[in-house]
């Protein structure tokens, strides 16, 4: 295993997690619950980036893997009452499979094309969901009602950050082995990988595994909290754009940007609530990630970086090195 | 039957018009314009303003609905296209991002609730039972003359020979002394104008709202992928198979699935056939 | 002499075109091939049907006397022949000891994720094809056409190669990058390697090659030693258009 943990990043990881957790004792409950659509975004922006931050190969069927964990988990609970200690692991391996039979076939196609398919499938998805067996997937109205896991902003706060913190810092120490070069690698030429003699479409797929596997649990424990569903607010290319936007405009295949761009993002949307209150406000997300994505497309992460290392005077290339290079260009 | 053999065919003729703005800026340059479905809202809104609130004549919308079309590819490929210099997957996902700007944008103005367009040319006509919409006629008949006159530019006219060197080779084209710059320049305003006309119709054939870029989209998408490479009789001919798909689907199976099999035709052809039914050189 | 590559028959059809024709030749063991050909003749199609980038139209490929046509590319590296090609294909973000990384990463999941890498044997594949320690952490873009290549001999011998395929070496280097090169190969064949290479600096090839195979349009014309092979009439008048 390659040197993962040095002194310097564990103390950070450390100090990410205290400074958190003592965010309770200092905010109201208004702020805590706008800091847990933060982490579930989060999650499905690490989710994403797992994949297509890295490799290439662009999701627009994110919102389709978070939808099976969601629904199954759902009807589970809902419809045949089973406990949630069964249902929410039930939707993730749901997830996982059933994002993968579908996908599996995708994935031997080229990157343009394979933005394409999973776009197809996730309207796919929202169109059958109002058809098919309505009696269980409540139709076009989605489900509500929903058993929740624990009660209160506090409790949920914890959940929701305890579930991030340790997806964040288990898929930061994968993506620093060897593994994360071999994905990054693919993104940049994936011929010349497969030339190093690597089976390219096992590394994909085990990608796309964990990434669904993330998607799976975000999905899962988020419905859970919000107790209700509806298919036009998850198989939706606004929730699609979010989730790219975040990972995109916090820095791609970093796993810490897409975390740090969801931050971002939500919080951005909170403060502009008196201003902007509908859908509006993607028009102003939107305009800030384009110009993001084309003038500065290794996001707010690498900022960061530079303004630290310009800051001590150290020369702005070395951070190439600790924050990995962006895959999705 | 003559129903659906009459309603396939206007609806093909509708989505040939639709795909086939998008098939040109395939072909020519190799990206995917996901932001193509929002020319056809913002033509379809440009005219709804003139022509319903403004109370212009009908004609004078279309011709300025056309006209920001056209403005409306020539800006995104000045200010976009052309800056990414030609990196698939960041026009794929900035041009996503510029359609929901777009999307939001049209809310920001128009608010989010659908509206209605009124027929472009009203009356309908009965035949063998049919009730054909003079709306929807006219849109085919049109479709027809406008592919007809693309097929005419392309192939007979000195600037449409240029368009189709440079769809086969762009550096070949270059060195021929074609000005790629001027063609990539034209093509996009071509298909923004194409754009923008196909959402009038499309507008008046289902109803106006912010998210009505998406379906288009789809469709485009679908014809792209199903037809191959960017061929424009290609996609007729999959334009033809996907609207009378649709109508059979919503005639005898149930009027809620029509999308779900071209998204399973989407789908299935892709990994099934990843070349298309008329084969693409390269995936 | 033992025969560890073998083409037999070996046709491969584009469409219409016919790139390779019936193609049969041998690479013994520690050996070295030249492949010659005007541009066209079907050479690196050749190295693409070896490595199995493209499947062959018809014919058989052994390796060590086992057929290897059905399998994937990674399972042929895997099985010790690696290629080079004409234009270098660096990880244009990573640095040089990384790129050299990803040629040497085991094809398993569960080895990259927990061994380590061997940062000592990087630094010797680097040395080996003579990048200096500052260059080390350079990217592709601060590199010369002549530093590509190296880079890309590196990462294909990070592969562990038993037989190099050798797409135009030498094209694009400087006198000096062609002597080091050869310098190089030389070395590599010392050590038993097993080489085709392909080029068309003839002056450069002659001293590393035991034996030439001349093909055009996808037929070979000519085999045998490197100076009968260019002394023949029918290689000179389609390769030199003499």
């Amino acid at each position: 295993m390659e040197k993962i943990f040095t002194t310097r990043s564990i103390l950070l990881w450390i100090l990410f997690a205290v400074v958190m957790c003592a965010i309770p004792f200092l905010a109201g409950k208004g702020f805590l619950r706008i800091c847990i659509q933060a982490f579930f975004l989060a999650i499905y922006a690490m989710s994403w980036d797992v994949l297509s931050g890295r490799t290439g190969y662009v999701s627009f069927g994110h919102p389709f893997l978070v939808g099976i964990g969601t629904y199954a988990t759902a009807i589970l609970s809902y419809r045949f009452d089973m406990p949630l200690i069964a249902s929410i692991p039930l939707g993730i391996l749901a997830t996982m499979i059933g994002g993968t039979i579908l996908f599996l076939p995708a994935l031997r196609i080229k990157e343009t094309y394979f933005a394409l398919v999973t776009l197809a499938f996730m309207e796919l998805i929202y169109q059958l969901t109002q058809v098919v067996r309505p009696d269980l997937t409540g139709g076009t109205r989605g489900i509500s009602g929903i058993e929740s896991i624990t009660t209160g902003a506090i409790n949920n706060y914890y959940l929701s950050f305890g579930l991030m913190f340790i997806i964040a810092f288990s898929l930061w120490a994968l993506m620093r082995t060897r593994l994360g070069n071999a994905l990054s690698a693919i993104g940049m030429n994936e011929e010349a990988v497969k030339g190093c003699g690597i089976n390219t479409t096992k590394l994909k797929l085990f990608a796309f595994l964990v990434s669904a596997l993330v998607a799976g649990i975000g999905g899962a424990f988020s419905v859970h909290y919000f107790g209700s569903l509806a298919p036009r607010n998850l198989f939706d290319i606004n929730f699609l754009f979010t989730i790219i936007v975040a990972a995109l405009i916090g820095g791609s295949s970093t796993i810490i940007g897409p975390m740090i761009g969801a931050l971002f993002l939500t919080f951005l949307l909170e403060y502009l609530r008196p201003w902007v209150p509908g859908t509006e406000r993607f028009f102003i997300y939107g305009i800030v990630a384009l110009l993001l994505y084309m003038y500065r497309p290794s996001g707010i992460y690498a900022i960061f970086w530079e303004v630290v290392d310009k800051f001590k005077g150290k020369n702005a290339s070395s951070i190439k090195d600790s924050t990995s290079i962006q895959g999705v260009k | 039957m003559t129903q659906v053999l009459i309603q396939g065919l206007m609806l093909s003729g509708l989505y040939a018009l639709i795909a086939v703005g998008f098939t040109l800026i395939f072909s020519v340059g190799r990206v995917l314009n996901l932001a193509y479905g929002a020319y056809l809202m913002l033509g379809a809104y440009v005219y709804y303003y003139l022509v319903q609130s403004l109370h212009m004549p009908k004609i004078a919308g279309m011709v300025l609905a056309i006209a920001v079309g056209a403005l409306a590819g020539w800006l995104k490929y000045k200010l976009l296209v052309k800056r990414l210099n030609g990196d698939a997957v960041a026009i794929e996902i900035s041009t996503l991002i510029l359609a929901v700007v777009l999307q939001s944008g049209v809310v920001l103005i128009f608010n989010d609730s659908s509206k209605i367009l009124l027929p472009i040319v009203n009356g309908i006509t009965r035949f063998d039972g049919v009730t054909i919409t003079h709306n929807l006629l006219t849109a085919s008949i049109m479709s027809w003359l406008i592919l007809g006159g693309l097929l005419y530019f392309i192939r007979y006219t000195h600037m449409g020979r240029a368009i189709q060197a440079v769809s086969m080779d762009t550096k070949g084209a270059q060195i021929s002394g074609v000005d790629t710059e001027q063609v990539n320049q034209l093509t996009w305003m071509i298909s923004g104008a194409l754009g923008a006309i196909a959402g009038v119709f499309f507008a008046s054939y289902t109803q106006l709202s912010p998210s009505m870029w998406v379906t288009p989209l789809i469709i485009a998408v679908a014809v792209v992928i199903v037809g191959g490479i960017g061929s424009i009789v290609g996609s007729l001919i999959v334009a033809h198979i996907i609207g009378f798909m649709e109508i059979s689907v919503s005639t005898f199976i149930g009027a809620e699935l029509r999308g779900v099999f071209t998204m399973l035709l989407i789908i299935g052809v892709l990994v099934i056939m990843p070349k298309g039914l008329f084969g693409r050189e390269e995936l | 002499m033992s025969v560890v590559l073998e083409l037999n028959k070996v046709v491969k059809r584009f469409g219409g075109i016919t790139a390779v024709n019936e193609l049969s030749f041998n690479v013994n063991k520690g050996e070295s091939l030249a492949l010659l050909g005007p541009n066209g003749a079907g050479k690196t199609t050749i190295f693409s049907l070896i490595m199995g980038e493209h499947r062959q139209t018809s014919g058989s490929i052994k390796l060590r006397g086992e057929e290897i046509s059905k399998l994937g590319t990674h399972k042929r590296i895997n099985n010790g022949i690696s290629r080079t090609y004409q234009v270098p294909r660096p990880f244009n973000e990573l640095n040089v000891l990384e790129n050299i990384r990803v040629g040497m990463m085991p094809d398993s999941i569960m080895d990259m994720i927990w061994k380590k890498s061997d940062e000592k044997l990087e630094k010797k594949l680097a040395d080996n094809v003579g990048f200096s320690s500052k260059e080390y952490y350079r990217t592709p873009s601060e590199l010369s056409m002549g530093d590509l290549r190296k880079l890309e001999l590196a990462r294909t011998l990070a592969t562990n190669p038993e037989i190099m395929l050798l797409d135009e070496v030498f094209a694009g280097l400087t006198v000096g990058e062609i002597e080091h090169m050869s310098q190089l190969l030389h070395e590599k064949r010392k050590e038993g390697m097993t080489f085709v290479i392909v080029s068309h600096d003839l002056r450069s090839l002659e001293p590393l090659v035991d034996r030439a195979v001349a093909m055009t349009f996808g037929h070979q014309i000519a085999e045998g030693s490197f100076i009968d092979v260019m002394a023949d009439e029918e290689v000179r008048a389609s390769y030199l258009g003499e």
